[in-house]
């Protein structure tokens, strides 16, 4: 190749350490952004309570009521602990809901039925129990207050400087690869990681220039995506085109949500469809399904195969969401309990036991978020503990799959084989990796799958590796923090959903892969090889920015810079 | 909203398991990461189950072990590759005190922050504090006995030789029974006379008027001697090894005192040495009249570990100060107990006074004159031992030349008299190191 071992042996010795500062910088940076953000909310109305005081309604979807939990608190003894709901429409009227409560609620002296949704508006007096309240408008100085207010929230961090040390990190990373993989190189690695820098410019670029400015979630993924590729480079080299194609249709899917999230009747209404195709595409994946890996979930399909059930994760996700009023309906948690349970059988059918565990955790959490009881909560995982252990106790061959777990290295060269090769690769690379291509662990099945993480901190070092998790476990907290000004409770629940998935998934894989867990078989979101996994990480991307109320930051919010008086509503109900 | 907003704390729940559960992995990891990366399954540092990196060295650059793709490439001279067996260790890793099972970690070098990352995939060069052709001499030195020799620097902890018979070429299979064993790091023998050390530093610090001790050998006492040595004193007593007097001072001593004695002097006490854990001593005795006086003339059950008893040595050269031998020079990625102090074993003057009565054993017994140049500092023993014809011979000091701090330990089996024996071998090893 006509450089000497000696000059390649400097090029690592640097570069490995420069990889894991920019990392650090690139992913410190944006989560700092995402995780110190504050915002203010925005004032949709007032509810003067009895001529005395006014509460800022800062929600579409409130709940009135006496308790603490509630979003406009009365203290007052006549007024139900959850009294009634308030939602706004986008016309800018209101929909009340009475929720069953013991003193009842007259609207302009006219009592309100159980179940009945009535309409006010500004001006419309509300007799809330013994108390008389009045929807007051907001001034249009106010607006314009609020606005000013919001303007100065703390603006996203610029994405130039990022994108400038990514990119770099895709030109090092190229040239270690050329060093690491020798003859084992091909133009196809280059042309990828080309195709994901110009791929991540153009989006950011494009979407600048059409006034968005948050762009902190799509750069993690791309940078993850590049951990991505580089890993495939090395220990698959054949597949890193049709990873980078996986990319891009994330990218795609992603814009595609985005753009559909911002109505949220449309989003409503979808979750008949989705339903229908979820159970569709299950019941085609178990007829024509193909096994790999030990498991029935694949489906191919036109040369292309896919795995259904991942897809369906993100509909999963979709359909449990709901809107605050349709929390109070229980024959609405009721079908989601029973598509649930269909989902599980589909997939205990198909063995994919790692897939089913995380719908149930996200089953789990979902219905916990929409209901609150955390008896149910933990009867619920209670009983799936019990089932799992008589379940491991009567089929002892599938016990007999979990026998190493917590003893791999009495089965170093059995059932311990790849927890064993990736504990030991995990010791190899230390803290900044051996350098991309210069692991050993790649030469073991699913490497740059399940044991993806082993294959990080290998190669790129447990530094690099931890800060990868530490992202995922970001985009939790980033939806949580969202919650406070969130509009819907349907965008809250899906954000939240979609990120407990992606923790969960990491969990599996990661501590799977390290023998904390037993070896489940699923993907790192955004790093394992693997084209459905790639997609349906980048959908679930789009769930998050759903939440992000930041001014002008998200591309699933609808940019109302234009529109000082009338915000965001347009397309709210459309 | 905000009824939400609270129940989301479970998903906050969820990531803090992902967090610290990969924090406790990285805990785990700091722990077990050597034996990780030296795991044989690991296809980096292994190829054809043999580890492909690293080298050994002797204290003059002599190449030990060499390891690489192609295999391990031992020292070309068979005398040294068997001298330095239990140092270097064998292909299979059957000599658990080698380098290439003990401390295979260092040999790939394998350290927390930079992983098995070495420029070139080279893993390290170790440098041993051991001379290559001092262990040569020793091995020979031992002839056709088994034993085994070790000396090391006491006032820096170096070791110089530490050599095992029986011992076997690392580049063919081993069929010699026990020959994987390291007796100077692993096992103990029977410390015979030279055990009478650790009687005379208690006595000296314990008994008043100790030097107004006055014995009368017939030869014919329970506690027997070979020889009717006539009248001793402390000093002739410890000189002629007379066991009668000896046991009297035991006995005057106690139980429990001798017992105190012998921890505080190291003997019951593992050391760590490179990560090898030292054979600890045993000091029993029954209820039996007279069974305390055997064991305070080192017979009966007693054992001592070698390195322990090289250890008391040194402590006594250093002036009560005892010292942490090692056998690798600080690398980067080593960490070792080098120049690791042990504490004041005994107290200045009685370190002194033990000094004189060495040399006292040197001029009236063994004869400086069988020692050429060396300064030497000395106790001879002989252990008598069950179903044997000739007894094991030891000898155990030290030496004060110029420059050569070094005290030793020697053991040979069925060598008989010690001081003929082993103060042999002793002499042809101080020798070979001095000049």
């Amino acid at each position: 190749m006509g450089i000497t071992n000696f000059d390649i042996s400097i090029y690592t010795d640097v570069v490995r350490w420069i990889f894991v500062f920019l990392a650090m910088y690139i992913l410190i940076s944006n989560l700092q952004s995402l995780l110190t953000t504050r915002v203010t909310p925005e004032v949709w109305a007032y509810l003067n309570i009895d001529e005395k005081y006014s509460i800022p309604i800062t929600h579409w979807e409130n709940v009135i009521g006496r308790s603490s939990s509630v979003d406009l608190r009365i203290k007052n003894k006549t007024v139900s602990k959850n009294h009634g709901i308030l939602m706004r429409n986008s016309n800018g009227t209101w929909n009340y809901e009475d929720l069953d409560s013991t003193n009842g609620t007259l609207i302009n002296y006219k009592a309100v039925n159980y179940r009945e949704t009535v309409t006010c508006e500004i001006g419309d007096k509300i007799q809330i129990g013994g108390v008389s309240c009045t929807l007051f408008p907001i001034s249009l100085e106010e607006k314009k207050n609020n606005e000013s207010l919001r303007e100065k929230d703390k603006s996203p961090i610029s994405p130039w400087r990022i994108l400038l040390a990514i990119s770099l990190f895709q030109m090092l990373t190229v040239v270690q690869l050329v060093i690491s993989l020798g003859d084992g190189y091909t133009s196809m690695i280059s042309l990828s990681m080309l195709g994901l820098m110009v791929l991540m410019w153009t989006y950011v670029l494009g979407f600048r220039m059409m006034g968005s400015r948050g762009f902190e979630l799509e750069l993690i993924a791309f940078f993850l995506s590049t951990i991505s590729l580089a890993i495939v480079a090395s220990s698959s080299p054949d597949l890193i085109f049709k990873q980078f194609i996986a990319i891009f249709i994330g990218l795609v899917v992603l814009i595609i949500m985005c753009l559909y999230l911002r109505s949220l009747k449309r989003s409503k209404i979808t979750r008949w469809l989705l339903v229908l195709g979820s159970v569709g595409i299950l019941i085609i994946n178990l007829i024509f399904g193909t096994l790999k890996y030990g498991a029935v979930n694949w489906l191919e399909l036109g040369g292309v195969s896919f795995q259904p059930s991942e897809l369906v994760k993100v509909a999963f996700v979709w359909i449990g969401a709901a809107t605050l009023d349709e929390l109070y309906k229980k024959r609405n948690l009721n079908l989601y309990m029973i598509f649930s349970g269909f989902c599980l059988i589909c997939l205990a059918i198909m063995g994919d036991f790692g897939t089913a565990s995380i719908y149930f955790v996200a089953y789990l959490i979902i219905s916990f978020l929409r209901s609150g009881d955390f008896s149910k909560f933990t009867l619920t995982f209670g009983g799936a503990v019990l089932l799992a252990v008589m379940v491991v106790r009567f089929k002892p061959y599938i016990a007999n799959r979990f026998s190493a777990w917590r003893h791999v290295w009495e089965y170093s060269d059995s059932l311990g084989y790849q927890q064993t090769r990736t504990m030991s690769a995990t010791a190899n690379g230390g803290l900044a990796g051996l350098g991309a291509g210069n692991g050993m662990l790649k030469n073991v099945a699913a490497a740059d799958t399940d044991l993806v993480f082993g294959m990080v901190a290998e190669e790129w070092g447990m530094i690099i590796a931890i800060l990868l998790v530490i992202c995922i476990i970001t985009f939790l907290l980033f939806s949580t923090m969202s919650i406070v000004t969130g509009r819907s409770t349907f965008y809250t629940i899906v954000a939240c959903g979609a990120t407990s998935i992606l923790v969960f998934q990491t969990m599996l894989n990661v501590f799977g892969a390290l023998d904390l867990l037993p070896l489940t078989g699923v993907t790192f979101p955004f790093v394992s090889n693997g084209g459905t996994s790639m997609v349906t990480s980048w959908a679930m991307l789009a769930f998050i920015k759903a939440t992000d109320m930041r001014k002008n930051s998200s591309l699933a919010i609808k940019n109302k810079l234009v529109n000082v008086g009338y915000s965001q509503e347009e397309d709210y109900n459309a | 909203m905000l009824k939400v907003e609270r129940r989301s704390l479970i998903c906050v729940l969820l990531a803090m398991v992902l967090f610290f559960g990969l924090m406790y992995y990285v805990l785990k990891l700091s722990l077990n990461g050597e034996e990780w990366a030296t795991f044989e399954g690991n296809m980096l540092v292994y190829t054809n189950g043999q580890i492909n990196r690293g080298s050994v060295y002797d204290r003059n650059d002599v190449l030990l072990l060499d390891c690489n793709e192609e295999g391990i490439t031992f020292n070309e001279n068979a005398k040294i590759r068997q001298a330095l067996v239990h140092t270097s260790g064998d292909i299979y890793g059957n000599v658990s005190t080698g380098i290439l099972s003990s401390n295979k970690g260092a040999l790939i070098g394998y350290d927390f922050i930079n992983g098995v990352y070495t420029r070139d995939n080279e893993g390290e060069d170790i440098k041993l504090t051991l001379d290559a052709n001092a262990c040569k001499v020793a091995y020979e030195a031992l002839g056709y006995h088994n034993g085994t020799v070790g000396v090391f620097n006491y006032e820096t902890g170096e070791v110089l030789c530490i050599v095992n018979k029986p011992a076997f070429d690392p580049i063919y299979l081993n069929n010699v029974e026990g020959a994987y064993f390291n007796t100077f790091l692993q096992g103990t023998v029977v410390p015979g006379s030279t055990f009478k050390v650790v009687t005379t530093i208690a006595a000296i610090e314990n008994i008043e008027n100790i030097e107004e001790f006055n014995y009368n050998c017939d030869g014919n006492s329970d506690i027997n001697c070979s020889y009717n040595h006539g009248n001793v004193d402390f000093y002739l007593a410890f000189a002629k090894s007379c066991n009668g007097a000896y046991g009297e001072i035991t006995n005057e001593l106690g139980a429990s005192m001798m017992t105190d004695y012998v921890k505080k002097l190291g003997l019951t006490n593992s050391y760590n040495i490179e990560g090898i854990n030292t054979k600890e001593g045993e000091f029993l005795f029954s209820e039996n009249e007279n069974a305390l006086a055997w064991a305070g003339i080192g017979q009966n059950m007693d054992r001592v570990n070698p390195c322990s008893m090289m250890i008391l040595m040194g402590a006594i050269a250093n002036k009560g100060e005892a010292v942490n031998p090692f056998f690798i020079y600080n690398s980067e990625k080593i960490f070792n107990s080098q120049n690791q102090s042990l504490g004041q074993m005994l107290n200045k003057d009685t370190a002194k006074e033990v000094e004189a009565m060495l040399k006292n054993n040197v001029v009236v017994t063994y004869g400086e004159s069988n020692f050429d140049e060396l300064d030497i500092y000395a106790k001879s023993g002989t252990a008598e031992v069950d179903n044997q014809n000739l007894s094991n011979g030891l000898f155990t000091g030290y030496i004060k030349n110029e420059g050569y701090p070094y005290a030793f330990f020697v053991f040979v089996e069925n060598g008989g008299s010690g001081s003929s024996s082993a103060g042999s071998v002793a002499k042809k090893v101080l020798n070979e190191l001095i000049n």
